[in-house]
């Protein structure tokens, strides 16, 4: 049937070439419509519900709002887990759904259920709602409000980013929120001295009550007059200062009081939970920009920087919008590591078969099917929406030395053939018996090559996200290749490819060129071999026990971390720090960044602003460190040299943990396990105390474990409260009830919001709070008055009880269930032995309480999960592989020699990573996989040309070391353009490349000891696994 | 303490690049310490980390730059002053003791009347003239001391009945302050003690001594009067105006006293930090009595002892960091 093919194609060549041409321009059309990705995204599929509760306390956050969310999302269909946290004032709930659901249907359950939550949530304790319809690679931008004139203040600069900034660019399409933080958010403030109320009798609730009861608009229908309607409208919002100022509170004997008389009214900033300061001297006004699900953020922050630059026109002189994170720039690195790779990858396979062809034309032929089947991918990719980025133009960059090999075997088996035919015979009549000879082998093993990817599309979780693009794009260009190889190469060949005029007889039939002096080294060596073939199979058996002994000596991790190009700096200061405190610490930091001569910004976070991206309680902060271009770096010039220079640099910082991190990474950490470090040891259990114990205990013991580094217990402890306690005996006696007191505290202390002043369309909260001097300590607070039924005033102290104690800072809860994680990075050995030796060691040496239970996550437990679904599915490929050989050999013998390789390869693969000190990772998994089919493909083409041989009438010896010489090219090329293809992905060192190097170690390396093996160990052992007979039977067989 | 020394030194190589090898060495010398001795101040690693390795558990060592630039602020314990005070809210009032009700003493028609509300009255001075029924004389009613006229009910043409006042006059030369004092504070408070009494909007200020504090509580307000005499020869004091009065309860001596802000709690107790020769420790201490910004201490320090009295958050925060990983468990 391939014979069949290939004779159409020839027969209908200029079909042929319009259909290439037709791929071809498709294939450019379709490149250029691919959105461009930095990475593959790898944030779990999930919805998250975040309740915003103003000043109340972790406990009360999770008995009043975190349980009843979590409670309703259970048995939601598709959910694998639950997992919230009840935080100072914010209740954040984690639900995950099964990869693959769609969004917008899992986000529509989770609205369904939350109907049902906020009827179990009480009145005041705020409303649950969905965070933005996005993912952990969503937050694309980030910007601050620079003000040259240094005359705005912060509560203006954070209007202008509220009404102006962030209302233009949500209007960006796939934007789907900007998120500010910084500055104040404005309010207008009332504010309370306790001895004015007590002059006037009014209490704070009158008072609330009444600022409520005098600001508001209404409609009363319309009228008719003269035919005509008059919609009437009744005014009566507070749109000024003044307008608060003279509500009036109070009418004594027709005498009005008013508010002003009773309060000092004016603009103030909201009670913040964050903010952001920059190089360690100003405080600004920043947003981020969340792109939507499933948009290209290529293009969405282009189209936001199109809009800044509008924006930038419409605002104040001298306000100007600063991006001081683009995932823009690691977009165009990644792609741009992979692309030179590509390219670089291009040239050097062009320049092998330049070499080894001794031609142009031919080496044309087989150069033009990289272009076809990168092309043809392209089309392909664009059909699935899948996305160019690191890992699937990686993919193309992997492939790029396979694609050729298909088109090589068979031009240079048309090439040979050419240069011996009988002249009178026509030319596409030689050209056809040189492609039946080969066609058949190498659709085989190129489809063994696109099988042996098939483990590849079994991965789950962030394995498979991240590795299925690029088993997607490999085995779509091999399919272009194939393609390329049975329809395009023939009839190229026939209009390239010229037969030789004079066929003098001295180089009939010789190799000519590199392949010459190759085939001087090689036929006495093989000779040598095949004569004593126990030698070859020791040489087979000694590289085997090599790799065995190295083996075990691998590391093993999930995934080298990908360098993104921009450094973040996390601290983690005490729990109980205030954001006064924690503002000023961050700042000394900046100030002490900022002497290093490469960091040319600093732009913290600390804590969180508007909910929707991060959720940090006020002692944690984010530094983006901004660098100057790394050509000017003197310390260093990758960008971990000069985050190890940073390090040292900033030295100790007394009160404070620092931690290393990149965005995106942080980020899509953060959703996967909740926590940010390779290795999560979580404990479950009821008692926060008995946890927190725990806790610590498991820490140390781990912290001892060779190779911990940044071990941390969670800071569920140490958050310092006062804790009022109303006497129900004392209030009985004046008779005041318990909500009075409650909304005194309330009021007073943190402050009651009463009504709202429009602005325009701009509104703001009015907030009814005591002067500071009359709440700033226990003793002040006991001092607020509480006015009874009767009249009396009586102080809060008098009502109430007071205690400092420490109570929990967070309360994390998963599946239910309350638990406490365990932080670990490991430094310097694999987490695989590391968890084993940490295991061991708590299992000794801590004695948990009955009901509480330990569990291992983090990367660590995906490699675990990888590590299963590979057991199971990479003797499965194998299998199929070998159920492929069959069917194409019909020989059990050739098959197994043929499986013979992979052994063989992996050794070569398992020294490479050994020599280079890389671990064993999912990416060198992959690399082992491409080997698989690699390996195969040289050992078929040589097992079926010895066939032929031998079938031809040459003795096993003869058919051993002519067959072996004649193909030494066909093998030698094949590994070579794959080798090399392969090799400027070891050598880069641009974002992504940590995670392409291992692969192409492996490939290499596998390359080396499969190609040896081929072109010595298969010919020398053919004897034993021949499929024909040697001459004498041949006669029977064809008859059969 | 052998894990702590561990870590901290593994931080610090860390930092400076040592990597894998230098903690592998650190790890032998750790495993040789543990079997070996329990003390730490033998215990070295590489001469230029001295002073990172004589870190003892608890104990924070920060150099003079850090001090300045993270803010901590020293001081040397001694003795000091602590001044109790309680605000309460008072009104002002006529003084009680200086105060004239004149009353007509015969029945009959008002047929002048010569002063009014405000008018400054001496002793004798005739207020007004009443014609009495009985006998249809008009006789004089005089102020019976000096003062100012404060209320007035009588007009001409009226027939003032009963006991009636017609004029108040009150001596306004002083007023009273009550304050009122509730119950959680009537152990404070004692005649004699000096009260600062402000009004709103900085009207006045003025200081007085309680001279009187009633010997019931009120069954509405369940607050008792503490009353202060005020010189009032300005005039500024109206008798109606609401003030504040602050009461101080308390001043006294005591040996050792310590700003609030050099007081933190540490797991569990309150402790102040202390400069040793080796750096800060955590000093517990037993606070007696306090006022809103001083506080005494009556155990743990000593006088001459430095200690620091603003920033020592960080300290703390320093010493906790040391926990994250270490625990509290041993």
């Amino acid at each position: 049937m391939l014979e069949k093919l290939n004779d159409f194609a020839l027969k209908n060549r200029l079909l042929i070439i319009v259909f290439g041409v037709i791929i071809i321009a498709g294939g450019y059309y379709s490149y250029k419509q691919l959105p461009i990705d930095a990475f593959p995204d790898v944030s779990p599929n999930l919805v998250q519900v975040f309740t915003e509760t103003e000043g109340l306390a972790p406990e009360e956050i999770e008995k009043y709002v975190t349980y009843p969310v979590e409670t309703a999302m259970n048995g939601l269909p598709g959910v694998t887990k639950i997992r919230s946290v009840s935080n100072f004032g914010l209740s954040v709930v984690n639900i995950y759904f099964e990869d693959g659901m769609n969004i917008y249907f899992t986000r529509r359950l989770v609205g369904e259920r939350l109907q049902e939550a906020r009827s179990q949530i009480p009145e005041g304790f705020g409303e649950p709602k969905m965070g933005p319809i996005s993912t952990g690679m969503g937050l694309v931008l980030f910007y601050y409000l620079e003000d040259t004139t240094g005359t705005y203040s912060l509560s203006e600069l954070r209007s202008i980013q509220d009404w102006v900034v962030k209302f233009n660019l949500q209007t960006v399409p796939g934007v789907t929120e900007v998120l500010g933080i910084g500055g104040y958010e404005k309010q207008y403030h009332v504010i309370l001295h306790p001895e004015r109320l007590l002059r006037y009798n009014i209490s704070l609730q009158e008072l609330i009550e009444t600022l409520e009861t005098n600001n508001l608009n209404v409609g009363a229908q319309f009228l008719e007059r003269n035919a005509e309607e008059y919609i009437v409208r009744s005014v009566g919002l507070v749109t000024t200062l003044d307008d608060i100022k003279n509500i009036v509170v109070k009418t004594e004997d027709g005498t009005p009081i008013y508010l002003s008389q009773v309060a000092e009214v004016k603009p103030g900033g909201a009670i913040r939970r964050g903010l952001q300061t920059r190089n360690g001297i100003s405080e600004v006004v920043s947003g981020q920009v969340v792109k939507l699900y499933g948009t290209n953020s290529s293009t969405v922050i282009g189209r936001v920087e199109q809009k800044m630059a509008e924006i930038n026109k419409m605002l104040p002189d001298g306000i100007r919008i600063v991006p001081y994170y683009e995932q823009k720039s690691l977009v165009t690195a990644a792609v741009a590591t992979v692309t030179n790779a590509l390219i670089f990858g291009i040239f050097l396979v062009v320049v092998v078969l330049l070499l080894f062809m001794g031609g142009i034309r031919p080496s044309l032929v087989v150069a033009l099917a990289i272009p076809f089947s990168v092309l043809f991918a392209a089309i392909l990719m664009r059909r699935i929406d899948l996305s160019a980025n690191l890992m699937s133009l990686g993919g193309l960059a992997i492939a790029i030395g396979m694609l050729v090999d298909g088109t090589i075997v068979i031009v240079e088996n048309i090439e040979r053939k050419l240069r011996k035919a009988d002249p009178s015979e026509p030319k596409l009549h030689v050209i056809a018996r040189a492609c039946r000879e080969v066609a058949r082998p190498i659709v085989f093993a190129i489809t063994i090559i696109i099988v042996v990817f098939i483990p590849l599309f079994t991965l789950q979780g962030v394995e498979g996200k991240t590795f299925r693009p690029l088993a997607y794009t490999v085995a779509f260009a091999m399919l272009g290749s194939l393609l390329f190889a049975v329809f395009m190469a023939p009839v190229l060949s026939s209009f390239f490819m010229k037969r030789r005029k004079n066929v003098s007889a001295k180089d009939d039939g010789k190799e000519r060129g590199l392949i010459k002096w190759l085939l001087v080294l090689y036929q006495p060596i093989i000779r040598f071999f095949v004569k004593r073939r126990w030698l070859a199979i020791s040489l087979a058996v000694v590289l085997m026990l090599i790799g065995g002994a190295i083996f075990p000596r691998l590391g093993s991790e999930f995934t080298p971390s990908l360098k993104e190009g921009t450094i973040v700096l996390r601290l983690t200061m005490a729990p109980s720090i205030a954001l006064t405190e924690s503002t000023r610490i961050a700042q000394i930091v900046e100030r002490r960044l900022m002497k290093i001569e490469e960091v040319t910004s600093v732009v913290t976070r600390i804590g969180r602003g508007e909910v929707g991206a991060h959720t940090d309680p006020v002692n944690s902060a984010e530094m983006y460190i901004l660098l100057k271009d790394p050509k000017e770096w003197t310390h260093g010039s990758t960008q971990d040299e000069l985050q190890d220079y940073i390090r040292d640099q900033l030295g100790e910082i007394p009160g404070v943990l620092t931690n290393f991190t990149q965005p995106i990474e942080m980020t899509v950490d953060e959703l996967l396990e909740g926590v940010r470090a390779e290795l999560a040891i979580k404990l479950f259990g009821d008692d926060l105390t008995v946890l927190k114990e725990q806790a610590d205990r498991i820490a140390a013991v781990v912290g001892k474990v060779r190779g911990a580094a940044d071990v941390q217990a969670d800071q569920i402890s140490g958050t310092p409260q006062l804790l009022i306690r109303v006497d129900r005996q004392a209030i009985a006696r004046y008779g005041i009830d318990v909500e009075n007191v409650q909304r005194t505290i309330q009021a007073a202390i943190g402050g009651t919001v009463a009504g709202q002043l429009f602005e325009g369309l701009r509104r703001y909260d009015i907030l009814v709070r005591y002067h500071k001097e009359h709440r700033s300590t226990p003793e002040q607070i006991g001092d607020v008055l509480v006015k009874a039924p009767s009249g009396a005033w009586v102080p809060l102290e008098q009502l109430v009880t007071m205690r400092e104690i420490i109570g929990p800072r967070q309360i994390t809860r998963e599946d239910n269930q309350r638990f406490i994680t365990i932080q670990c990075n490991v430094v310097g050995r694999d987490i695989g032995s590391f968890v084993k030796e940490a295991q061991a060691a708590i299992d000794e040496q801590v004695d948990l309480p009955p009901g509480y239970l330990v569990t291992w996550g983090g990367q660590f437990r995906l490699q675990q999960e990888a590590n299963k679904r590979f057991a199971i599915v990479i003797p499965a490929t194998l299998l199929l592989v070998f159920l492929m050989l069959y069917s194409s050999f019909n020989s059990l013998k050739n098959s197994l020699l043929i499986l013979l390789n992979i052994p063989l390869a992996l050794v070569g693969g398992i020294v490479g990573l050994w020599l280079t000190g890389e671990n064993l990772s999912v990416p060198a998994s992959v690399g082992f996989i491409a080997l698989f089919g690699i390996a195969l493909e040289n050992g078929m083409v040589l097992v079926t040309y010895l066939n032929q041989l031998v079938r031809d009438g040459h003795s096993y010896n003869e058919a051993s070391v002519t067959g072996a010489s004649l193909r030494l090219r066909a093998v030698l090329m094949t590994a070579m353009t794959t080798g090399l293809g392969l090799s400027p992905l070891i050598f880069s060192t641009g974002v992504g490349s940590e995670v392409q190097r291992p692969l192409a170690i492996v490939v290499v390396g596998g390359l080396i000891t499969s190609t040896i093996l081929t072109l010595l160990v298969i010919p020398s052992v053919y004897r034993w696994f021949a499929k024909y007979p040697e001459a004498a039977q041949i006669r029977v067989e064809n008859k059969e | 303490m052998n894990k702590l020394v561990l870590l901290l030194t593994m931080f610090f190589l860390l930092g400076t690049g040592y990597g894998v090898k230098a903690q592998d060495d650190h790890d032998d010398h750790d495993d040789h310490n543990e079997t070996v001795s329990t003390t730490h101040d033998d215990h070295k690693e590489g001469e230029e980390h001295a002073d990172e390795d004589e870190h003892k558990e608890g104990i924070v060592r920060l150099s003079t730059a850090e001090m300045v630039e993270f803010g901590i602020v020293l001081d040397t314990a001694g003795p000091g002053k602590i001044r109790n005070e309680i605000v309460v809210p008072g009104e002002i009032a006529v003084n009680g003791d200086r105060i004239a009700h004149i009353v007509p003493r015969f029945s009959g028609v008002v047929k002048k009347v010569l002063k009014r509300i405000g008018d400054n009255v001496r002793t004798g001075d005739v207020l007004a003239v009443v014609e009495s029924n009985a006998g249809l004389t008009p006789y004089d009613v005089t102020a019976l001391m000096d003062g100012t006229v404060i209320d007035k009910q009588i007009n001409v043409g009226e027939v003032p009945q009963g006991d009636t006042p017609a004029f108040i006059i009150a001596d306004l030369d002083t007023v009273w302050v009550n304050l009122n004092i509730y119950q959680m504070h009537l152990t404070d408070v004692h005649t004699g003690q000096l009260a600062a009494i402000t009004s709103d909007h900085g009207i006045s200020y003025a200081t007085g001594k309680i001279s009187y504090i009633s010997p019931v509580v009120d069954e509405h307000t369940r607050t008792a009067t503490a009353r202060v005499v005020l010189d009032n020869s300005s005039g500024k004091w109206y008798p109606g105006l609401l003030v504040e009065g602050r009461i101080a309860t308390d001043l006294y001596t005591a040996p050792i006293v310590v700003p609030k802000t050099a007081l933190f709690n540490l797991d569990d107790a309150d402790v102040v930090f202390v400069l040793t020769d080796e750096g800060f420790v955590a000093q517990p201490v037993r606070i007696g009595r306090t006022n809103h910004v001083n506080a005494e201490i009556i155990e743990g320090l000593q006088e001459g002892q430095v200690y620091a009295s603003d920033g020592g958050f960080t300290i703390k925060a320093e010493m906790q960091k040391e926990s994250f990983g270490d625990g509290h468990a041993h």
